[in-house]
């Protein structure tokens, strides 16, 4: 915790979000922009190699692109501690389709005010905050209290309707732990 | 006589640490506060945190003969991670060391010794290892899952599989592991490999049917939870296997009559029905809830909600002024507050808005925070400035103005630790007055190490000062008498409390109204205990429920719990009281649970019901209305609160479930009676001279010719309850008098309140007003009442 963490101004539904600029995992540098270009917008998804929470939608964001051509995908790997190393390895491993950028001291992640993986934010081609939360309620589909939060903001989105929910409360795995990590032991195998 | 023993060998190790710490070197930072990120400069606490790394490297390599071979390189970093604040610099240095050492060891060992002695104590021989089997594995994951360490030991543990594919253990392992990431398709497909080998099959179809439940597969869920129960019955398969068998629409026919159950406690008549309204206000987030708090956050009158939560920041939800809410977190500064525990309200500065301290980690050291509340939906971290640093451990806090200087002081409870733990004092911080507060504990004689998890003050013997009471997690509680002149006696033994219990929070309240404040310690049971409590309707021979503690008025106190019907088990983790039908008696609602994926249990509802069936001189008896009521079966209940979140006079039942492990998926669950269930008052004190929060305050309602007593509480347990008192009035119409005694001795009588109304009354002024607005036609009505015309006297 410090103060500058709150000094952030704070990001409404239907502002824009400031552009930004960090390392691809796959190599280069990506930009909101980049990913923007030629597509109607954007999900923007904050991630982490470590979450068990986005394993849960590898394959979601690996077909994103056939589901959804219109839009753009981009991937920030965002907790703490995280190497640019471990998150190859982890693409390798599970073989991810998709662009990942890498914030490596979270910094994007607390100027976006993302605490927790997996958290989306859906832009329009103005860099225009639509959409921002969970994917679902991470319940399976089968369960009768399952509820899609994304597919129906996107589907709004690309129908040029309103989206009626615009904000959902995110969950899953906090992108840095208060603890003093627990160095080596683990990290080493 | 064996704890004695054991108590002395602790105090002789404890003492011969204070002499060669004094004998190393003076240099070393003493008390210092800060996180040791880079090792304690503490022998015993660099030693303690050593013991738990090598655990977790044990657990994440399983011990055999090549386990130092595999190993060594572990234990050579976790060793020089834990000792690397320790100054080795003079020989003397070295010296101190070496003796140091082995004492630290002993503290340990004798910490361990205390420990299993007093679980053999609660739950009986025959129990204790099934408890130290828990224990040791929460404490272990605690490390591993809280710091999201746990990426590596799954790694490891799949690639072990991947090299014995026959293992059916590692397989059952690897399964148990993926439910706690809520990875349930992986662990079902594991679980379903270790099902084939004969001596492990019943343990993994358990497994996978709790895989398949949470993967929303219920009839799976029951076919493996009934082949489970007819390999081995035991209480656990047969819970699960009834929770599946409600969703999935009941008992299939092949499930023989032996295999099934019904629940058996929670059925007493109540005239209230209560409905899950979490979603409806906007309160329903997924996450891992911990402690609640409810106020006034921005001054609108309207009561906004905070929740703690594990693997997150604060939530923060402002009322809509309709009782239904906004998601506020973002850019409220609390949504950086990760993996906090109990959070405390106070207007710690008096400057009209109400601050927030909350804990973090609980069992797991982290640094406490102190927000200062901008008035504006912000709250910026003064925790430094304020000098209420306090790094470790740490569960419950409350705000107390145990001086009665009109300025709130804060209680932290922080020495029920991890696995091996250096033992760390509470704290007692006073309020300077100047945004600063001065560490006092040891002035104030509190600074005896005992395993507190729950704190609770209350004027126990009226003489005006709040005392205190101190829940063991696993230890002897304690009782402390507030001496008035900012020193505290151990009364424990005479008052009659001092048991040894598996203890969580506690609290002070006058169920039975007579003036004199009494006290519920809640207690955590182990899951058999629970389990026989729903199964078989009343709790087995040698269960602990909760402890109600009747106040005698002479400083002594009895155990009435059982004479009361507060005689069942339950894994209580919060609690809190409540008038929530509305008829005048306070009621409990309990939050219930443990840290595994395979322990769920129910929130519980006591509604106490003055029907005359009270033995002896108890004007009543609780019963459990719980299922009766509407409440749901399953839960891991954190942060239970009551509160009137419309302003309606409904009380709300509020109870933050979440849990340790990512896989847990629970949202909080808020329940409303379907209808007003009663008349009622609620009042808000603002003080002007006591602490502005009115921290401490005794309010007498007097209406039908019975008399209602509350005391105004700084937030025990994790529920911090609102200040705002609610008063069930039943079918009363007219309220005959109301007495608040103010902490700053001041006391006032007002008549001729109005009924179903919230109203906020100013130390000090005659008349009161009303906090939300109403209608035109109902503010008319009321003017044509005569003016309330109050009493003052100074006391």
């Amino acid at each position: 915790m410090n103060s500058q963490q709150s000094a952030h101004p704070k990001q409404e539904i239907g502002g824009m979000v400031p552009e930004i600029s960090l390392p691809l995992v796959q190599g280069g540098t990506g930009t909101l922009q980049g990913f923007l270009k030629g597509k109607k917008g954007l999900l923007v998804v904050f991630w982490s190699e470590t979450c068990s929470h986005c394993l849960r939608y590898d394959s979601f964001l690996n077909e994103f692109p056939q589901r959804y051509p219109e839009l753009g995908l981009v991937v920030i790997a965002c907790r703490q501690g995280e190497t640019a190393e471990e998150i190859l390895a982890t693409i390798a491993q599970r073989n991810l389709r998709f662009p990942i950028l890498h914030d490596q001291d979270s910094r994007i992640a607390r100027q976006w005010h993302t605490q927790q993986t997996p958290r989306v934010f859906l832009l329009d081609a103005n860099r225009r905050l639509l959409y921002r939360g969970a994917i679902d309620n991470y319940r399976y589909p089968a369960d009768p209290d399952y509820q899609a939060y994304l597919r129906p903001a996107i589907e709004a989105f690309l129908a040029g309707k309103p989206i009626e929910r615009p904000e959902t409360a995110s969950f899953g795995c906090a992108v840095q732990s208060v603890y003093y990590q627990l160095p080596k032991p683990l990290a080493r195998s | 006589m064996a704890e004695s023993g054991w108590r002395f060998l602790d105090a002789t190790m404890k003492v011969g640490q204070s002499i060669t710490e004094a004998l190393g070197d003076g240099s070393a930072p003493k008390g210092s506060h800060l996180p040791p990120y880079n090792g304690s400069p503490k022998v015993a606490e660099a030693t303690a945190d050593f013991a738990n790394r090598l655990a977790v490297v044990a657990a994440s390599n399983p011990i055999g003969a090549e386990w130092f071979l595999n190993s060594w390189n572990d234990v050579w970093d976790a060793a020089s991670k834990s000792f690397a604040g320790i100054e080795r610099r003079s020989l003397r240095q070295w010296m101190a060391l070496s003796m140091q050492l082995p004492l630290s060891a002993g503290t340990l060992v004798s910490l361990f010794g205390l420990r299993t002695l007093h679980g053999a104590y609660v739950v009986g021989l025959e129990k204790l290892p099934d408890l130290i089997a828990f224990a040791t594995e929460i404490w272990i994951d605690a490390e591993l899952y809280t710091s999201l360490q746990y990426k590596t030991y799954v790694a490891r543990l799949a690639g072990q599989v991947r090299q014995s594919p026959e293992d059916a253990r590692l397989r059952l392992q690897l399964g148990h592991t993926y439910i706690k990431l809520g990875r349930f398709l992986e662990a079902r497909s594991e679980l379903a490999q270790a099902m084939r080998d004969s001596r492990l099959r019943a343990e993994a179809l358990q497994e996978s049917m709790v895989a398949n439940y949470y993967a929303a597969d219920y009839a799976q869920a029951v076919a493996d939870g009934a082949a489970a129960m007819a390999l081995k019955p035991l209480n656990k398969t047969r819970y699960w296997l009834w929770l599946a068998a409600q969703k999935a629409g009941g008992y299939p026919e092949e499930v023989p009559p032996a295999s099934r159950m019904e629940v058996r406690v929670g059925r007493h008549p109540t005239q209230v029905r209560l409905e899950n309204v979490a979603a409806q206000l906007g309160l329903n987030k997924t996450s891992a809830g911990r402690g609640t708090a409810v106020f006034d956050m921005d001054g609108d009158g309207y009561l906004d909600v905070v929740i703690a939560s594990n693997h997150a920041g604060i939530s923060l939800y402002r009322n809509n002024g309709d009782g239904t809410f906004t998601d506020a977190s973002v850019g409220s500064g609390l949504e950086y507050c990760y993996d906090s525990f109990a959070i405390a309200v106070g207007d710690y500065n008096n400057d009209g808005w109400d601050d927030l301290y909350v804990t973090r980690q609980g069992f797991y050291p982290g640094e406490s925070v102190l927000f200062r509340n901008n008035g504006d939906g912000t709250f910026t971290d003064v925790t430094r400035q304020a000098g209420v640093q306090s790094w470790g451990t740490a569960f419950c806090a409350q705000w107390v103005d145990y001086d009665r200087d009109g300025r709130l002081d804060l209680f932290v409870t922080r020495n029920q630790g991890r696995l091996a733990d250096p033992g760390v004092p509470n704290r007692l911080f006073h309020n300077n007055g100047d945004g600063t507060f001065t560490d006092v504990t040891n002035e104030a004689g509190l600074s005896s190490v005992s395993p507190t998890i729950g704190c609770a003050w209350g004027d126990y013997d009226n003489d005006g000062y709040p005392d205190l009471f101190l829940s063991s997690g696993l230890g002897r509680a304690q009782l402390y008498h507030n001496n008035g002149d900012g020193t505290f006696t151990d009364v424990s033994r005479q008052a009659g409390i001092d048991e040894i219990s598996l203890g969580f929070i506690a609290l002070w309240c006058d169920y039975d109204n007579d003036g004199w404040l009494d006290l519920i310690q809640f207690v955590w049971s182990p899951e058999e205990d629970v389990l026989h409590t729903l199964i078989h309707g009343q709790r087995p021979a040698n269960g602990h429920p909760l402890k109600l503690y009747h106040n005698n008025r002479d400083g002594t106190f009895t155990l009435v719990s059982q004479e009361l019907g507060l005689d069942e088990c339950w894994g209580t983790m919060c609690a809190n009281v409540g008038d929530y039908n509305n008829d005048g008696w306070l009621d409990i609602l309990l939050g219930n649970g443990a840290p595994p994926m395979d322990r769920t249990e129910p929130p519980i509802l006591y509604e106490f019901q003055a029907d005359g069936c009270g033995t002896g001189r108890r004007p009543g008896k609780f019963h459990n209305v719980s299922f009766a009521a509407g409440l749901p079966y399953t839960g891991k209940g954190h942060g239970a609160n009551f509160a009137d979140l419309a302003g309606d006079g409904r009380l709300c039942l509020i109870v933050a479930d979440g849990g340790m492990y990512p896989g847990d998926l629970l949202t909080t669950l808020v329940c409303r009676p379907t209808t007003l269930p009663g008349n009622y008052l609620n009042v808000r004190l603002v003080g002007t001279r006591s602490n502005r929060n009115a921290i401490g305050a005794r309010l007498k309602l007097k209406a039908g010719g019975r008399c209602q007593h509350r005391a105004v509480d700084g937030g025990s347990g994790f529920g911090c309850l609102p200040f705002e008192q609610h008063f069930g009035l039943g079918t009363f119409e007219r309220i005959e008098a109301l007495e608040i005694l103010w902490p700053s001795g001041l006391k006032q009588q007002f008549r001729n309140l109005p009924v179903n109304n919230t109203i906020r009354i100013t130390e000090g002024k005659s008349a009161w007003d009303e906090v939300y607005p109403r209608s035109q036609a109902t503010r008319l009505a009321q003017k044509s009442d005569p003016e309330p015309a109050p009493e003052l006297s100074a006391v």
